[in-house]
């Protein structure tokens, strides 16, 4: 249920209560709204905001997550900004990914699903600049925003028990990576060696909400080079 | 130094702690302690900080011979647990010899077994903390749940410990019929007036498929309606998830961080140390709370 709504760099937000101390907000645009979410999210972040201790960015929505127990008081996140001023972050970090395709396990499923050859779903593929829309469900887990509709294929019927780390794969309109091995039912169509992820550092990774990627196609054989290069 | 061999690692048996703070926005889930009052309670009892760390076992401990003195305590539920062979209490510190061996059994009331060594643990924090979230192979030891032949060490604390017993009164009574108080969450108005009178008034049974990640719960609750999609969104331990087959599953510490399935509500916090008490089988009833 809506709690009430807020102005926050220089749009208009609904505010969801999730629980004793955690809000959801929603931006009440219609257009950009990533981007809306991911330059507000930064806001917020660079804010320090007093017991804030978790933000959780998603597609249409930003959770902000407190460490002690509050009483419900939307005034409290009214002063979170008194910015009326539209921030849109432009200048945004580009990464590229080195990615075999020659790895993809589900070809002959995405073949017959866009009625593509693979050659032509690669090229496509590759070509993309993509956002990153968010990461979760699972630590490390990107959603890629920018598929060209033309290879959008459905998840797999029944997920794989294991897909491998560094796996890149499309779901449904959204191409995304494994990082972490895990479940999950993406169709697989290429694997990196890049570790872009590891929770041994502190952040554990540098990638962000916001970020852009692009994909750069790489050999089997300079696939296995890099594997060995990286141990 | 003081160290725990274990000579069978039990059911379910993890390193836990508060949790993992401030990675939610790279998936990372909270992780942590399911019953945070046992929790305290039993690093109260040896004396420990608050943030040290504690095994959790589930619905049957295992067996651990000590190779130093030490002082330990449990909480939570009780699966009957002896030193030696001989019954020792809950809920009251422990003073252990070097050579004892700690063995558990089914527990027979509550769900989740607490064991506290008075000390600093030596395990590797990753991300801030000890925890164990198993899904994604890290915390804890080797990102697993306890296996014959696994140690723990622990620095001894030095200062001088006075051996203590709860009292009644601070000592909770786990049921295995509880109603949990929840908030209303953003979707609660997705479901028509009859189905809020309806999901009000049902008792759920926990199903066998609970773990850390969400306790997962059976009845003859159904949704009419076709709802419409929902984009995924943020998620926290506590949310009441409802798939389109009417069981809703409730988010656990090891929970996603974003999840597509209408979040009709959020168990209050003090209420979720109760319902990680809640053995398989046992049923629970939601109340509103706004």
């Amino acid at each position: 249920m809506e709690s009430g709504s807020l102005q926050l760099n220089g749009i208009s937000w609904s505010v969801f209560r999730l629980g004793e101390k955690a809000w959801l907000l929603q931006p009440k645009v219609s257009e950009r709204v990533l981007e809306h979410i991911h330059s507000t999210s930064d806001l917020l972040e660079q804010s320090r905001i007093d017991g804030l201790q978790d933000i959780i960015t998603a597609y249409d929505s930003i959770t902000l997550i407190y460490d002690t127990q509050f009483k419900y008081d939307p005034d409290i996140i009214s002063d979170i900004s008194s910015s009326t001023e539209q921030h849109l972050s432009t200048e945004k970090n580009i990464f590229e990914i080195k990615v075999c395709y020659e790895l993809g396990m589900d070809w002959s499923e995405v073949e017959v699903k866009t009625g593509l050859s693979k050659e032509e779903v690669i090229s496509i593929h590759s070509t993309q600049n993509y956002t990153l829309a968010m990461m979760g469900f699972m630590p490390g887990f990107i959603f890629l925003d920018g598929l060209d509709r033309k290879i959008a294929v459905p998840r797999k019927e029944t997920p794989r028990i294991k897909v491998p780390s560094g796996s890149v794969g499309i779901g449904g309109n959204q191409t995304g990576m494994y990082s972490l091995e895990s479940p999950g039912g993406w169709q697989i169509i290429g694997r990196t060696t890049k570790s872009f992820f590891d929770v041994k550092k502190t952040p554990p990774t540098k990638l962000k909400a916001g970020d852009k990627i692009r994909f750069n196609r790489i050999s089997k054989d300079e696939f296995d080079k890099l594997v060995v290069k990286n141990g | 130094m003081g160290k725990l061999v274990v000579i069978d690692g039990g059911l379910f048996t993890t390193v836990q702690d508060a949790g993992r703070c401030g990675f939610r926005k790279y998936g990372v889930p909270v992780s942590g302690v399911m019953d945070n009052s046992a929790f305290e309670l039993v690093n109260r009892l040896v004396g420990n900080s608050q943030d040290t760390p504690v095994l959790e076992m589930t619905l049957k401990g295992g067996k651990y011979r000590f190779e130093s003195d030490s002082v330990i305590a449990l909480t939570g539920a009780n699966m009957n647990p002896t030193i030696n062979g001989k019954s020792v209490e809950l809920n009251s510190s422990l003073e252990i010899k070097a050579g004892d061996i700690l063995e558990f059994e089914y527990a027979s009331r509550g769900c989740r077994c607490y064991l506290g060594i008075r000390g600093t643990w030596k395990i590797e924090k990753i991300l801030g903390s000890c925890s164990t979230y198993i899904e994604g192979n890290f915390g804890g030891i080797e990102g697993r749940s306890l296996q014959k032949g696994d140690q723990l060490h622990w620095k001894e604390i030095q200062a001088d410990f006075q051996s203590y017993t709860l009292s009644q009164k601070e000592i909770p009574y786990y049921s295995s019929k509880l109603t949990v108080e929840f908030i209303s969450g953003p979707e609660w108005n997705w479901l028509s007036k009859k189905e809020q009178v309806e999901f009000l008034s049902t008792e759920f049974t926990i199903s066998s498929e609970s773990n850390r990640m969400g306790i997962r719960l059976n009845s003859d609750f159904q949704i009419e309606e076709k709802k419409r999609e929902m984009v995924s969104s943020g998620v926290i331990p506590g949310i009441i998830q409802l798939p389109p087959n009417g069981s809703p599953i409730i988010l656990m510490k090891d929970g996603q961080t974003i999840g597509g399935y209408p979040r009709i509500g959020k168990v209050l916090d003090i209420h979720l140390n109760r319902l990680a008490q809640v053995p398989p089988n046992g049923t629970i009833r939601f109340k509103k709370s706004d």
